[in-house]
């Protein structure tokens, strides 16, 4: 009670200075989820490029596309347990390519059986998943459900037809049959169909010249390869070896290059984030330093009463460490609850468009900015603190 | 046996390459209920020898018992723990806490001793013996310079120490008011046996002690009785 006396004895310095923590901790808690936020779309990519391989078409080849039959080939490699086509399609063709902290939205086209070797599961939040068998339907990320306000037995036209598209665009209706739980990563902006309805998307999107000399059932954009369960990164990585030694026509991605390719970018835009974030703090917690100092300056005569009553050394430090520790924590809450509501109001109220989340906040963040202020403000009281508790009380007492 | 012991106690100070003897070889014993004035001009050591006492200074040489406790070779923070339970202070210029009100103020020492039997209780009692009943909830601004001073003597006496120890604590306060604390101090003391040793300049203040001991340079010029305290 007392401590919290002491620090509205000065309100407008108490006020300055907690606002100097706050400002800081403002700063970490945004900062600190457009970091979450991206490492959270990083993790997935970990997470998915770290359980499969990727093949693709090899250097040099202009066209991204691969013959299906490579796909028995890569079966017979070594260590490979499945291998599934995949088609991608700009689900907004048109839009101008801008810098983006998330993934734009994107048609997918996956073989169903998938979900069960990938490590990046994907779950309903209501309906299903598309199967093998069906024409025209198409499973929504939460994400683009939400951007299209589209829910279970909507239909939705896919690819979106530009406002400037010209007379030959060519786009399909597709009924939405399930809609997915929220994962933070990729599969959000993903528009899911099946392999028979990707393969017409990627006749559509081919030359009119060739539309009519190819066949896109014998083709395939690229190909996710799956070892058997448990498969460590650095053994998918000597199947993917394997994959470039034996098949020819094809160039396999090493997983662990993919992995630490994220994981690099991730830790990058972390590290500048929080950074950034931090420096603003320390600049906060210098002011309480200065403030604890001027508490004490001011307090020598009660410094000396209390250990003149038989306060210890350890009594007379506590209580400066306690309440410069209360500063960095009031600072903490009130800079963490304003970080919370600019977060919350930019991913609900001013939410983009496209329904996309630039923040995430975490119980790791909450817990790393709270107790950062806290720690800090604790470290902020230690010098003050101790050059009260080491004042001599005879000095102390007869201090004007 | 309780009480306090001096023997040879002293305490120098170094300022430059001079030594400032300021307590020098005193032998004193102060037995338990006794109320000594210690007297002297300014620079004789009187405020010295209440801060040896009072255990916020070390002494240079010499012995210092308090209820049989020898004192000098304690550790800081024993020193702290006997002075939360054996001393009691009162300094000229109050030294109350403008942030507690009287109640907090007389409880303050409370919070160094653990162990304590005084609570809220005692503290209240404190405040009633001491005459400020109604001002129990009042801040030190609100207090007349009398009544802070009622204050720091119901704070010194909290913890029940056996030694209440007063740096001139009518200096700031007039004649008329200086005896109305002086009398509380001799009903305390009386009530409570509690040993007092008071340093005051105003010799008519030291006279109503049952002891007067006189300091000049360091050393006890006089160490005489004058009598058993006049009950107020």
């Amino acid at each position: 009670m007392e401590i919290l006396r002491n620090i509205t004895r000065h309100k407008l310095r108490s006020f300055l200075t907690i606002s100097g923590i706050v400002i800081g901790v403002l700063a970490l808690t945004t900062m600190g989820a457009l970091a979450e936020n991206f490492n959270a779309l990083i993790d997935g990519g970990v997470k998915y490029f770290g359980s499969s391989i990727q093949v693709g078409p090899p250097d040099g080849q202009a066209a991204n596309l691969l013959p299906m039959s490579k796909i028995d080939e890569i079966k017979n490699v070594e260590g490979v347990q499945a291998a599934f086509p995949g088609y991608q399609f700009q689900a907004k063709p048109g839009g101008a390519i801008v810098v983006s902290f998330g993934i734009p939205d994107t048609i997918t086209a996956v073989d169903p059986d998938e979900n069960n070797y990938s490590a990046l599961k994907v779950t309903y939040a209501e309906g299903r998943g598309v199967t093998s068998g069906s024409h025209g339907e198409v499973a929504l990320g939460s994400t683009i459900a939400k951007e299209f306000k589209k829910r279970v037995g909507d239909t939705i036209e896919l690819p979106v037809r530009p406002a400037d598209a010209k007379p030959d665009f060519v786009n399909h209706t597709f009924t939405v049959v399930g809609v997915l739980n929220e994962t933070k990563t990729a599969p959000d902006t993903f528009a899911y169909i099946n392999i028979a309805d990707g393969q017409m998307l990627l006749r559509d999107s081919l030359p009119a010249t060739l539309r009519g000399s190819i066949d896109v059932t014998q083709i395939t954009e690229g190909i996710s390869v799956y070892g058997k369960p448990g498969t460590s990164l650095s053994d998918l990585d000597k199947v993917a070896d394997r994959i470039n030694s034996q098949v020819t026509g094809v160039k396999a991605l090493r997983p662990s290059d993919l992995v630490n390719g994220f994981k690099s970018g991730g830790a990058i835009f972390t590290a500048i984030t929080t950074a950034a974030a931090l420096l603003a703090l320390v600049i906060g917690g210098l002011s309480v330093v200065n403030t604890m100092f001027m508490a004490v300056a001011e307090r020598v005569r009660e410094i000396g009463l209390k250990k003149a009553v038989g306060a210890t050394t350890m009594n007379v430090m506590s209580e400066f460490l306690i309440e410069a520790t209360l500063i960095g924590l009031i600072g903490g809450l009130l800079g963490y609850g304003f970080g919370v509501l600019i977060v919350v109001s930019r991913n609900t109220l001013f939410a983009p468009a496209d329904g996309s989340s630039l923040f995430l906040i975490t119980p790791a963040l909450t817990i790393f900015a709270i107790g950062f202020a806290t720690v800090l403000g604790a470290v902020a009281g230690v010098l003050p603190a101790w050059r009260a508790a080491r004042l001599d009380p005879v000095i102390a007492l007869r201090n004007d | 046996m309780a009480g306090v012991q001096l023997v040879n106690l002293t305490k120098h100070y170094k300022r430059g390459s001079e030594v400032i003897r300021a307590l020098d070889g005193v032998t004193l014993k102060i037995d338990r209920g006794e109320f000594v004035a210690v007297v002297g001009r300014s620079g004789s050591g009187k405020t010295t020898m209440l801060d040896l006492l009072g255990l916020l200074l070390k002494p240079t040489a010499g012995s210092l018992v308090i209820d049989d406790v020898e004192t000098t070779r304690l550790s800081d923070r024993e020193r702290a723990h006997t002075r939360a339970r054996k001393v009691g202070f009162v300094f000229q210029e109050y030294n109350l806490l403008s942030g507690l009100n009287v109640l907090e103020n007389v409880m303050l020492p409370q919070r160094y001793v653990k162990d304590g039997e005084a609570g809220k209780r005692r503290a209240i009692e404190l405040i009633e013996r001491v005459g400020l009943s109604d001002r129990i909830k009042h801040r030190p601004t609100e207090l007349s310079g009398g009544q802070m001073q009622r204050v720091a003597i119901a704070r010194s006496m909290v913890n029940a120490p056996s030694l209440i120890l007063l740096d001139e604590p009518t200096g700031a306060v007039d004649t008329e008011t200086a005896q109305q604390l002086v009398d509380l101090l001799k009903r305390l003391n009386r009530e409570d046996q509690v040993t007092i040793v008071l340093v005051t300049h105003d010799l008519d203040i030291a006279a109503q002690a049952s002891r007067q001991i006189r300091l000049k340079d360091g050393k006890v010029l006089a160490d005489e009785m004058v009598g058993e305290p006049v009950p107020a």
